[in-house]
């Protein structure tokens, strides 16, 4: 009879009566028009009043009730119609907001009741169902967790990291050159790439944007140390050319970028060339978005030598990873990044930095033998003979079957457990507090002063 | 006020199985279990110390539901087993301790758990496909055209549940009755959305159980004084009783809204205009020939004066419960609305009744297409009457089951039995490329292979409450079991007459042995056959469905609560 905000006078009985009366029969005139329009289907977010019900059974239309908000997100995303509001005086004109469904059933699963509806969808996606079943709830809310995170690590499969990127990253007062900006440029052009010559960046012409350079530690003993590298495997070419890796060696000072110290090329380009020399790279697959998502094999290409220091500061790679990179499962990520640090560490001079990389070389082991933790007793190190043998010499890496990883995902996650290590490590004082703290927002605070 | 405490730390655990709280509570937990289990089970008494209802019971959704578990390990099993009783009724206390029994046995091998977890999700397909094969020795087809395999199913579900109090000719009689209700609910008619009615219990308490009969239609209970006998309820000129129901209120009371507000002038009373609208339905009805109003909520007195003083049969007070199976049987829409009656919505009766059971009153609807019975239950005390109703909803599940999957599997222990036996003849014989294919040796495979098979008997073995000797035969490999007070004698031949689900007796040479016997014999265990004789009188049956899920449910719970390595508890 009223609604918020509204009073309702009754001043006579047969108005009264007559209001009363006029409820019901516009509620079925709603009801009829609906059904003239051959809607069939009514989706509510709120429960219906029985007469409602009882108008829409007399008139053959359906009714599910209380939708959640996402659900009626969901629909109005597949369907592009917004809700239908039948107030005023248009209650009774064209009903435009309607979508068109190809079923609509009742299903049982479980012990629960669901309704099945065939959405006709207007945009590219195209609304479907997942059910997943386990014996407890508890499994099942993982199961679906993990599922979302599947979904999200899908979603960064196209992803590509460019040197560019990195670059924009840190703002540094260093003005060195930068060739790679043309580099950059090029790498714009799409992530196929018909040379064989292997491009390296050199980190030390980066130029100070580029917090990929070497910093010389000038020993300042309240500085916390934190060397961070960035590593990344290349690849370019297509399946039939041999494959190429470039291995980019870098440093990042996380801390002091207000102290940024010239870099120093000439050392960094040195170990690059280093690393660059050692004859022996693991090449991994480059995973194309149209082909077949199966095939891992793997090739050992020696590095081309025909780069000399010069082209090393006019070349650049493309990008740091292309998009599609995989590695297959198991460790292979976490043991290929401790051997090249490890490599690299053994060509630096200074202590500092070949401690902290074999610290972060040793971490990284930690993965694969958790990984390994539930099969025999010494597989973990079985593997890791295996794979580091088959690196000295030269030789594929011994593959298996059971999966694939993006080499994009493994990259952000390293670079966030750096940086969140950095930032522990600066900490050099915990404070405790009896209030709860406040956000910025909330300014008016009842404290006592 | 209440105080503020500060907040507890949460617990961490870790190796949750290797503890020996969990290890006691779960054997508790298997123990109370295991003693409620069977025909001869013992009963438990769930109590609230501080008064109020008593609930005897041996089953496990009524056990489950109540207990509180404060291990996270058992209530991880209770809980699974919950979820399998919700969709399936039956075979929960086989599932329970067929899952107890697993932990107990994986977790004192000395095998990594994932080597177990998955040596058993093999040994469970095994189990599976031998079950869904045609050759199981254990599965028996249910045949609608006879009756014998449908009683025997439900006369299982009945006598397994000893807190029912029920003697052999009260099963008998109430296992005709819920066939009976069950098929008044299969429809006659063929339609392509045929769907199953439903089957209403009236409780009658403080009755001999033999007073239980079964009518079809629907029964209202009122009090007494309002009809003449006999009773003569308006017919419209087809011979049909016209019904109308409705869901709203008739009481004439004013549904003041709970947003905004209602002014209402002076010398304007709102109640007198409800009740001259209700009159104007009244006067509606009457012109419509409707011969009998049902009413959810309460109808207004001079309402049911008017329609009593023009022969309209008024029944209010219905409730909630009774709206959709009387619209289902009548063919009416619950009216929602005094100012709503249009005639579209009005259903049809064959005929309507005064019963009366007991000192109860009830009106009797008779619909032209009997889709929708009730049972009338009756036993003697509330508790005895509480579980057999239990009972009853569990055997009406399992025959709906049966519609779905005409499958039964051999009850009294003879199908844990065999299946047994099964596993144990298979595993001497499997290829060495399947070891290889799960990462485990041969030795590791048939040991969790003898935990799993003594898992299975140790819940045949405990259908033996009173302290004789569970055998099983070498043949067949069917349970059986021997009455106490005999001395271990090896000439089992003259104890044992029947193996445990009836099918097998002792006309033929078997050899026995002892089901919990220790396994030093070299004896290689043949492949167990199926029964010669497949149709005898008065099997037990179980529901072949939800045996199959409650194994499945059974072992992959056990798989779950062996991987466990952590236990984060939130102590607020």
């Amino acid at each position: 009879l009223s609604g918020p905000g509204v009073e309702f006078v009754v001043d006579s009985e047969g108005r009264y009566e007559a209001s009363q009366h006029w409820i019901t029969r516009r509620t079925g005139a709603l009801m009829s028009h609906l059904q003239g329009n051959n809607v069939r289907l009514l989706l509510s977010s709120v429960k219906q009043e029985e007469e409602v019900i009882y108008y829409t059974k007399l008139h053959g239309i359906s009714v599910v009730e209380c939708l959640s908000e996402e659900e009626i997100a969901l629909i109005q995303e597949i369907t592009g119609v917004s809700p239908y509001t039948p107030f005023g005086d248009n209650a009774y004109g064209e009903i435009s907001e309607t979508a068109a469904a190809t079923f609509c059933q009742p299903l049982l699963l479980g012990s629960k009741r669901y309704v099945h509806v065939g959405f006709t969808s207007v945009c590219a996606f195209q609304p479907h169902c997942l059910i997943l079943c386990a014996p407890v709830d508890g499994v099942n809310e993982q199961h679906a967790a993990a599922l979302e995170g599947a979904f999200t690590m899908l979603q960064q499969l196209f992803k590509t990291v460019d040197q560019r990127e990195e670059c924009k990253a840190e703002a540094a007062q260093k003005q060195l050159v930068i060739e790679n900006i043309s580099c950059n440029q090029v790498s714009e052009c799409g992530a196929h790439r018909d040379e064989t010559e292997t491009q390296i960046i050199d980190p030390g012409l980066q130029g100070s944007e580029n917090p990929a350079y070497v910093q010389t530690y000038l020993g300042t003993p309240s500085n916390p140390i934190s060397h961070i590298k960035e590593f990344s495997i290349h690849f370019s070419g297509d399946v039939q050319k041999p494959r190429a890796e470039c291995e980019h060696l870098g440093n990042v000072h996380e801390n002091d970028r207000s102290d940024a110290r010239a870099a120093n090329p000439k050392k960094d380009s040195a170990a690059v060339l280093a690393a660059r020399n050692s004859s022996s790279v693991t090449a991994c697959e480059h995973l194309d978005a149209g082909k077949d998502l199966e095939k891992t094999s793997c090739d050992i290409v020696p590095f081309k030598h025909e780069d000399s220091c010069v082209s090393i500061a006019q070349n650049c790679s493309s990008s740091l990873i292309e998009a599609g990179s995989v590695l297959p499962v198991g460790g292979y990520f976490e043991i290929l990044l401790h051997y090249y640090i490890r490599y690299y560490a053994k060509q630096l001079q200074q202590s500092e930095v070949t401690v902290v990389s074999n610290v972060v070389a040793d971490a990284l082991l930690s993965i694969p033998k958790s990984l390994y933790r539930t099969t025999e007793q010494n597989s973990f190190t079985k593997f890791y003979l295996k794979v580091i043998n088959a690196l000295q010499k030269n030789q594929p890496l011994p593959m298996n079957e059971r999966g694939l990883e993006l080499v994009y995902c493994k990259y952000q996650l390293v670079i966030s457990v750096l940086h969140c290590v950095t930032e522990l490590l600066s900490i050099d004082l915990i404070l405790g507090v009896k209030r709860p703290l406040q956000k910025n927002e909330d300014c008016d605070s009842e404290d006592d002063f | 006020m209440s105080r503020l405490e500060a907040k507890k730390p949460p617990l961490f655990i870790s190796e949750p199985l290797a503890e020996d709280v969990v290890g006691q509570s779960l054997s508790l937990l298997s123990g109370i279990l295991k003693s409620c289990y069977g025909p001869t089970g013992r009963l438990k008494q769930l109590h609230n110390g501080v008064g109020g209802y008593v609930c005897t019971t041996s089953q496990s959704s009524a056990l489950l539901g109540r207990l509180s578990v404060s291990q996270p390990v058992v209530r991880v099993l209770t809980a699974s087993v919950q979820n399998h009783v919700s969709r399936f009724s039956d075979c929960g206390l086989f599932t329970a301790i067929l899952c107890c029994s697993l932990v107990e046995n994986f977790k004192s091998l000395n095998i990594a758990p994932c080597t177990v977890i998955k040596i058993s999700r093999h040994l469970l397909s095994l189990c599976l496909d031998y079950l869904k094969s045609e050759a199981c020795g254990c599965r028996v087809s249910v045949d609608f055209s006879s009756v014998e395999t449908l009683l025997g199913l439900v006369r299982s579900v009945l006598s397994s549940k000893p807190a029912c109090m029920l003697h052999k000719r009260e099963v008998d009689h109430l296992a005709v009755l819920i066939l009976k209700a069950f098929m008044f609910t299969v429809p006659c008619h063929g339609e392509t959305n045929a769907a199953l009615g439903k089957c209403i219990i009236v409780p009658m308490k403080r009755r001999r159980v033999m007073n239980s009969m079964v009518l079809p239609g629907l029964l209202i209970e009122t009090p007494e004084i309002q009809w003449a006998k006999p009773l003569t309820v308006r017919r419209t000129h087809s011979d049909v009783i016209k019904i109308a129901l409705f869901c709203a209120s008739m009481a004439g009371d004013c549904l003041f809204p709970e947003e905004g507000t209602v002014t209402v002038h002076h010398g304007i009373s709102l109640e007198m205009a409800e009740l001259n609208q209700l009159l104007n339905v009244g006067k509606q009805l009457v012109n419509d020939e409707v011969g009998l109003v049902v009413c959810q909520k309460v109808i207004h007195p001079a309402l049911k004066q008017y329609l009593k003083e023009n022969r309209v049969m008024t029944v209010d007070r219905a409730g909630l419960s009774l709206m959709e199976p009387l619209s289902q049987m009548t063919g009416s829409k619950p009216i929602a609305s005094i100012h709503a009656l249009s005639p579209s919505c009005y259903g049809t009766l064959k005929d309507v009744r005064i019963e009366s059971f007991a000192s109860k009153h009830f009106v009797h609807l008779i619909p032209n297409d009997t889709v929708v019975c009730s049972l009338i239950l009756c036993n003697r005390n509330e508790t005895a009457w509480d579980e057999l109703k239990r009972a009853c909803e569990t055997a009406e599940h399992v025959l709906q089951l049966i519609v779905k999957e005409p499958l039964a599997l051999l009850g009294g222990g003879c199908t844990e039995t065999h299946l047994a036996s099964y596993i144990r003849h298979k595993t001497c014989y499997l290829p060495p490329s399947s070891f290889k294919g799960m990462g485990c040796s041969r030795t590791q495979y048939q040991l969790v292979a003898d935990g799993f098979c003594r898992s299975l008997e140790s819940v045949a073995s405990s259908l033996n409450h009173d302290d004789g000797e569970v055998l099983t035969d070498m043949v067949y490999g069917h349970c059986w079991f021997v009455p106490s007070g005999f001395p271990s004698v090896h000439n089992w031949t003259d104890l044992v007459s029947k193996c445990g689900c009836g099918i097998n007796g002792n006309a033929e040479n078997l050899s026995w042995r002892l089901l919990q016997g220790q396994f030093g014999c070299a004896t290689l265990q043949g492949c167990p056959k199926e029964p010669s004789v497949k149709t005898a009188d008065r099997l037990t049956l179980d529901s072949f469905v939800a045996k199959c899920s409650g194994l499945q449910v059974a072992l992959e719970t056990a798989n779950l609560i062996l991987d466990l390595s952590y236990v984060v508890e939130d102590q607020n």
